[in-house]
């Protein structure tokens, strides 16, 4: 089990390393989540939709952005070993597990640090109140965790595949398209101030996260080894 | 052979006296508009089947991980394709429905956009498919994205619809357990699940012979 974990970690912190001296995934996320983001508060602004619709539609265009900046960065995770030919190194040094919760905790890494820097920037450029704040941070960081575990088993399948570019958004907007529409809802219930919508969402978000991390688990080791 | 023909003409039969019993044997249902009501014997088989579809898919894809057998991704692979056809099906008598009783094809209504998911969903599933040229890698791959996709199904169908309030009538299984329909509605509607089941059945069985063949074939191409 220590041995399962401290594999896992090494396989993370590799990937992080790596990260940092390039930046390839990081400049992507940050940088399409903060061009969209001034798009969207150049051409919709804080003041252009009505007082009543700023929950839902700044909830909206929050995810959206989130979503889609992260489909332009998380599939680098298993693309790069398969593009620098280092992937049959790491199936000889890590378990199949391993690799997979090591990838995951890297992603996961990505997606905190892109939800970190965009959302408090969102919610200035936005004017978007927040009433319940402490249910708005379970919302992100359990949207944040099932988010990760669906584009890791997918950034691996694809990894696999020939046409790799658009086929990464094609195969995780459609099963993370649920999971979207529950943390809409769950952030205009925080921002409405109704604790009942928040609770509904977090029951939904972590059922579909439990489930999506049992099973990608499982089948990690058929697309990696395979 | 003799008993496939019998079965065929059977089911032939089934499926016109359904059609029959829809128009004349049931009265149109009150609270919808005109002749609206009669649709259910129709979009539901139709639901039920793509669900059922789908879920044979995932089977065959759990079945092709444990045994690797290569008629195992055959089976997920048409039952995917007839998923996604019974679901278009589903999706559009569901929109004449809508356009009779609400004014409009398509409203966004929560179960609309559960089938519309699933729709990209298993329309992404068969774009997989095409993406990846070795036969083995590509069925092992199509075998997890299967699996996954069937995962997110019971949110589509049972979280989705009751998270967002919905005009869609109440499902056969509801909420209350209770089963709403007279029964001249629930035999006619079952023998139209019945029936379309069996059609199912039927198109599974030819998609799986002609994709072995189309498999086989190509085999030989290489061979030679």
């Amino acid at each position: 089990m220590w041995r399962w974990l401290s594999e896992a970690l090494a396989v993370a912190a590799k990937d992080l390393r790596t990260e940092f001296r390039t930046r390839v995934a990081l400049n992507s996320l940050g940088l399409f989540a903060l061009t969209v983001l001034a798009a969207v508060s150049y051409t919709v602004g804080p003041y252009r939709i009505t007082a009543e619709d700023r929950p839902f539609l700044l909830a909206v265009l929050l995810w959206i952005i989130v979503f889609f900046a992260a489909l332009a960065g998380l599939d680098r995770s298993f693309v790069k070993e398969e593009e620098s030919h280092t992937a049959p190194l790491l199936r000889l040094a890590a378990s199949p597990h391993a690799v997979w919760f090591g990838k995951l905790i890297y992603n996961l890494c990505l997606i905190y640090a892109l939800m970190a820097m965009l959302v408090p920037l969102y919610c200035i450029l936005m004017g978007y109140k927040i009433v319940l704040l402490q249910s708005f941070v379970i919302t992100l960081v359990l949207g944040g965790y099932t988010l990760a575990v669906v584009t890791t088993i997918i950034a691996a399948i694809i990894a696999r595949a020939m046409t790799r570019g658009a086929l990464f958004s094609v195969l995780s907007l459609p099963l993370l398209l649920p999971l979207m529409i529950f943390l809409i809802q769950g952030t205009t219930g925080a921002a409405e101030g109704t604790p009942e919508t928040v609770t509904n969402t977090i029951r939904a978000v972590l059922s579909m996260g439990g489930i999506m991390t049992i099973v990608s688990g499982a089948l990690f080791p058929v697309v990696w080894s395979d | 052979m003799r008993v496939s023909k019998i079965l065929k003409v059977l089911l032939l039969v089934w499926l016109a006296a359904v059609i029959v019993a829809a128009f004349f044997y049931v009265h149109a249902a009150e609270g919808f508009i005109g002749e609206s009501s009669r649709i259910v014997f129709f979009h539901v088989p139709m639901a039920w089947i793509a669900v059922l579809a789908f879920l044979v898919s995932c089977i065959a894809s759990v079945m092709y991980l444990r045994r690797r057998d290569p008629k195992d991704d055959i089976r997920a692979s048409v039952s995917a394709g007839l998923g996604l056809l019974f679901a278009v099906l589903a999706t559009t008598t569901g929109a004449v429905f809508a356009k009779i009783m609400w004014g409009a094809y398509w409203n966004w209504d929560p179960r609309q956009t559960s089938i519309t998911i699933l729709l990209l969903i298993y329309a992404a599933y068969l774009a997989l498919r095409g993406a990846v040229d070795d036969p083995e890698r590509r069925a092992s791959l199509s075998a997890v994205y299967a699996i996954l996709a069937f995962v997110t199904v019971p949110f589509l169908v049972f979280v989705v619809p009751r998270i967002y309030w919905s005009l869609h009538p109440d499902t056969i299984i509801n909420t209350r357990g209770a089963n709403e329909f007279d029964s001249r509605y629930t035999q006619v509607l079952l023998a139209s699940v019945l029936g379309f089941t069996g059609l199912y059945l039927w198109l599974y069985t030819i998609g799986c012979r002609i994709e072995t063949i189309r498999q086989r074939r190509r085999q030989e191409v290489l061979d030679v």
